[in-house]
């Protein structure tokens, strides 16, 4: 058998909110929605556990969030603090973990198959991480084990919060069958339907079809489909899935037609993206501006430069990306700055103690 | 119950008794001893619910019966009474009475009663040997155990009857001991054991390297060891140990035969600058030379050479140098030999005129 991989997918319970209850006492224990007003038309951001009791969500609209519970407290996103945080329980996940594949602020995809601690048993380098990241953050995170990404972040919703679910390989198979359809991971409630209506509603009606049959019906994500209802997600946790650009954009609240305002607006962008590129130690070559006119419709300009870009040239770069779109004679909803073209060495190999065949622990 | 007993011949069986008990016992009985006195015997006996000892002294008994203390207050206070000390130790209702010249202890006591019992068991087979043949075989394999691992099964020694042979494996899933002696007593069945971590290093302890015998006996539940005035019973690891057969490398082409001292000693040498988690050491073989590099994190380096006898081909290979210099300390032999196959094969270490008696097997590092 080819080399089982070791997966963990953490999710942080209720992020944005459980951040917001650490460091207010007086959030605690109350239903609290991190988001927009509630008279207003933002959504839910996030929202604490006893915020959803009452039957709210994220992504629902703060109006009905409020129509729902009206004495929950709203609060606005403090996004500077999450992203903190965010880099703490990363630093936790890169203890562990030789690849991390971040999702989000709050969840990623960690692969530990060649960790030595616990002698390489992913179960208690889940426990260990959630240690680590309460210990440094005070906050909760649920975990899932198992060995492919697919079953890793279902195993991780499997008993929030503060959870740890491990799925073996040897029950892989039992698992999915159980599982009804709307759970799996790339199936949103359009493909459901439809797959309601072909009778399938568990992860066992799935794997009664074969894979042309649901390429047929499903295009390319039938490949997907077949492969997972088998237990089968050869993707690879990639934390050299760089990033591919930096890059900083922003909506006017009106319209801007002065073009020697959208200059100033896109210096502003141009050292927001320079300081990222600074603390994430790249450098990169090719400079783009992106432009949405008032009418919606957008344009890119972009320019390679033959070495390193520096925020000097950046600058001096930005007005003849501009001159070469309509800004200025079109009013300009929209501007956005990102450099791209990062000089990549090849990653250095760590060091791996090889182990004697006494066969595999999970 | 009342005995009085010198300072001298109490406090060093005290102190073995004393070493099993642990410091958060989980019970408040665990923490104390039991004591007993018959004839003119003295019996202390600790259990931490896997492991038993007991211990036989005379004393002077003036009543016999039984009581239970704090093992660690009972220790320390006879521990720091003068040697010439005679200690009287009286228990009454629920105190026992620690008197030596003018100083006296009164220390709480639980009912003997609450005392665990240890289990009887059934011993099939039972070997006698000198102390030191135990300690060595026990000092040969017992640093490659596991500690703390998942597989529980490799929190400890397996111990094997075959034949007339006890055979001692250890292996934390990186590096395998074996060591093996010949017994005086046969066996029809080959069977085995797994006697856990903390037994086999108080066993260790308990043991000296003079001829004396000791008796060790195997159940299927445990195990159980007599020395004079001392008995030792430990429960075992119920599990399976892994085929150690399997791991154990068969046709390496690369022999290298080095004194086991030198060899020691440049190794020593090299890990001064070795400060990464690995502690990896770089091994380049060439005819009748064995080199080993350290380079550590800040790039400084360590370079040692070693005329060896060697005629194979160049090799490079990697190690956790700790797993090289753990078995080098174990072989008291002079000189050691060493069959390669490649950089990402085991090497087996054997002391050189060894008839695979003691094999010890180290898993490379990939750089």
């Amino acid at each position: 058998m080819a080399h089982q991989r070791k997966i963990i997918h953490i999710d942080m319970d209720a992020f944005f909110a459980s951040v917001e209850q650490r460091d207010k006492s007086e959030f605690r224990g109350k239903p609290l929605i991190v988001g927009g007003k509630p008279n207003a038309r933002g959504v839910v951001a996030a929202c604490s556990y006893e915020a959803r009791k009452f039957g709210i969500h994220s992504a629902m609209p703060c109006s009905q969030a409020y129509r729902l519970c009206p004495s929950a407290i709203f609060v606005p996103p403090r996004f500077n603090v999450y992203r903190e945080v965010s880099e703490q329980i990363r630093a936790v996940f890169w203890r562990y973990a030789s690849e991390v594949e971040p999702l989000s602020l709050d969840e990623a995809y960690l692969d530990v198959s060649y960790t030595q601690d616990f002698n390489g048993s992913a179960t208690y380098i889940a426990k260990a991480i959630k240690n680590d990241i309460l210990s440094e953050t005070q906050l909760v995170a649920s975990a899932g084990v198992s060995y492919n990404k697919f079953l890793a972040k279902i195993a991780s919703d499997m008993d929030k919060p503060d959870g740890l679910y491990v799925i073996k390989p040897d029950q892989a198979l039992a698992f999915i069958e159980g599982l009804s359809i709307g759970k799996f991971h790339g199936i949103g409630p359009a493909t459901e339907s439809k797959m309601n209506k072909l009778g399938i509603h568990t992860g066992a009606d799935l794997r009664a079809w074969n894979e042309q049959d649901l390429v047929k019906y499903f295009g390319k994500s039938g490949h997907h489909f077949f492969h997972i209802s088998h237990g089968i997600d050869e993707r690879a946790v990639q934390s050299t899935r760089k990033r591919k650009s930096v890059g900083k954009e922003t909506t006017f609240q009106q319209d801007i037609q002065s073009i020697l305002a959208l200059r100033d607006h896109a210096n502003s962008l141009s050292e927001q993206v320079w300081e990222t590129l600074q603390s994430q130690k790249l450098t990169a070559k090719t400079l783009t501006l992106k432009v949405k006119y008032a009418n919606f419709t957008q344009v890119t300009r972009s320019i390679t430069h033959d070495s390193a870009l520096d925020l000097m040239t950046i600058k001096s770069l930005l007005p003849r990306l501009l001159n070469r779109t309509e800004a200025g004679g079109i009013a300009v909803r929209l501007i956005g700055v990102s450099v791209s073209g990062f000089d990549t060495k090849p990653a250095k190999k760590a060091k791996q103690q090889l182990a004697l065949g006494l066969g595999n622990v999970f | 119950m009342q005995f009085t007993v010198s300072q001298e011949s109490i406090v060093r069986p005290l102190q073995l008794v004393c070493s099993i008990v642990e410091r958060r016992a989980t019970l408040p009985i665990l923490s104390t001893i039991l004591l007993r006195t018959h004839g003119q015997q003295l019996t202390m006996t600790s259990t931490d619910m896997e492991l038993e000892m007991i211990a036989t002294l005379p004393v002077a008994v003036e009543q016999e019966g039984k009581a239970t203390v704090s093992a660690r207050k009972f220790l320390d206070i006879c521990r720091a009474l003068p040697a010439n000390a005679t200690i009287s130790f009286q228990a009454q209702d629920n105190k026992a009475l620690v008197r030596a010249g003018k100083s006296r202890f009164s220390l709480s006591t639980l009912p003997s009663e609450d005392f665990p019992d240890s289990e009887g068991a059934h011993y099939t087979d039972e070997i006698s040997l000198p102390q030191s043949a135990l300690k060595s075989l026990l000092d040969e394999t017992s640093f490659a155990m596991a500690s703390q691992d998942v597989r529980y099964y490799l929190n400890g020694l397996l111990l094997e009857r075959e034949d007339n042979i006890l055979r001692a494996v250890a292996t934390d899933g990186h590096r395998l001991a074996l060591g093996s002696l010949s017994t005086t007593n046969t066996v029809d069945k080959k069977n085995s054991i797994i006697v856990p971590r903390k037994a086999i290093l108080e066993l260790g302890r308990l043991l000296n390297d003079s001829s004396d015998n000791v008796t060790i006996a195997f159940s299927q539940q445990q195990i159980k060891v007599e020395l004079p005035d001392l008995h030792f019973t430990s429960k075992l690891i119920d599990g399976q140990f892994p085929n150690y057969q399997r791991v154990l490398p068969l046709g390496g082409d690369k022999e290298v035969i080095a004194e086991r001292d030198k060899l020691k000693e440049a190794l020593s040498r090299a890990a001064i600058l070795s400060n990464d988690k690995h502690r990896s050491v770089r091994i380049n073989l060439d005819t009748n030379l064995f080199k080993a590099t350290v380079i550590n994190q800040e790039q400084e380096s360590a370079e040692e050479e070693l005329v060896v006898e060697y005629s194979g081909a160049a090799l490079e290979i990697a190690f956790n140098n700790a797993y090289l210099l753990d078995l080098l300390n174990a072989i008291p032999d002079e000189k050691v030999k060493m069959i390669f196959s490649d950089d990402n094969s085991s090497v087996l270490i054997t002391p050189q005129d060894d008839k695979l008696e003691r094999q010890y097997v180290v898993m490379p590092m990939r750089l």
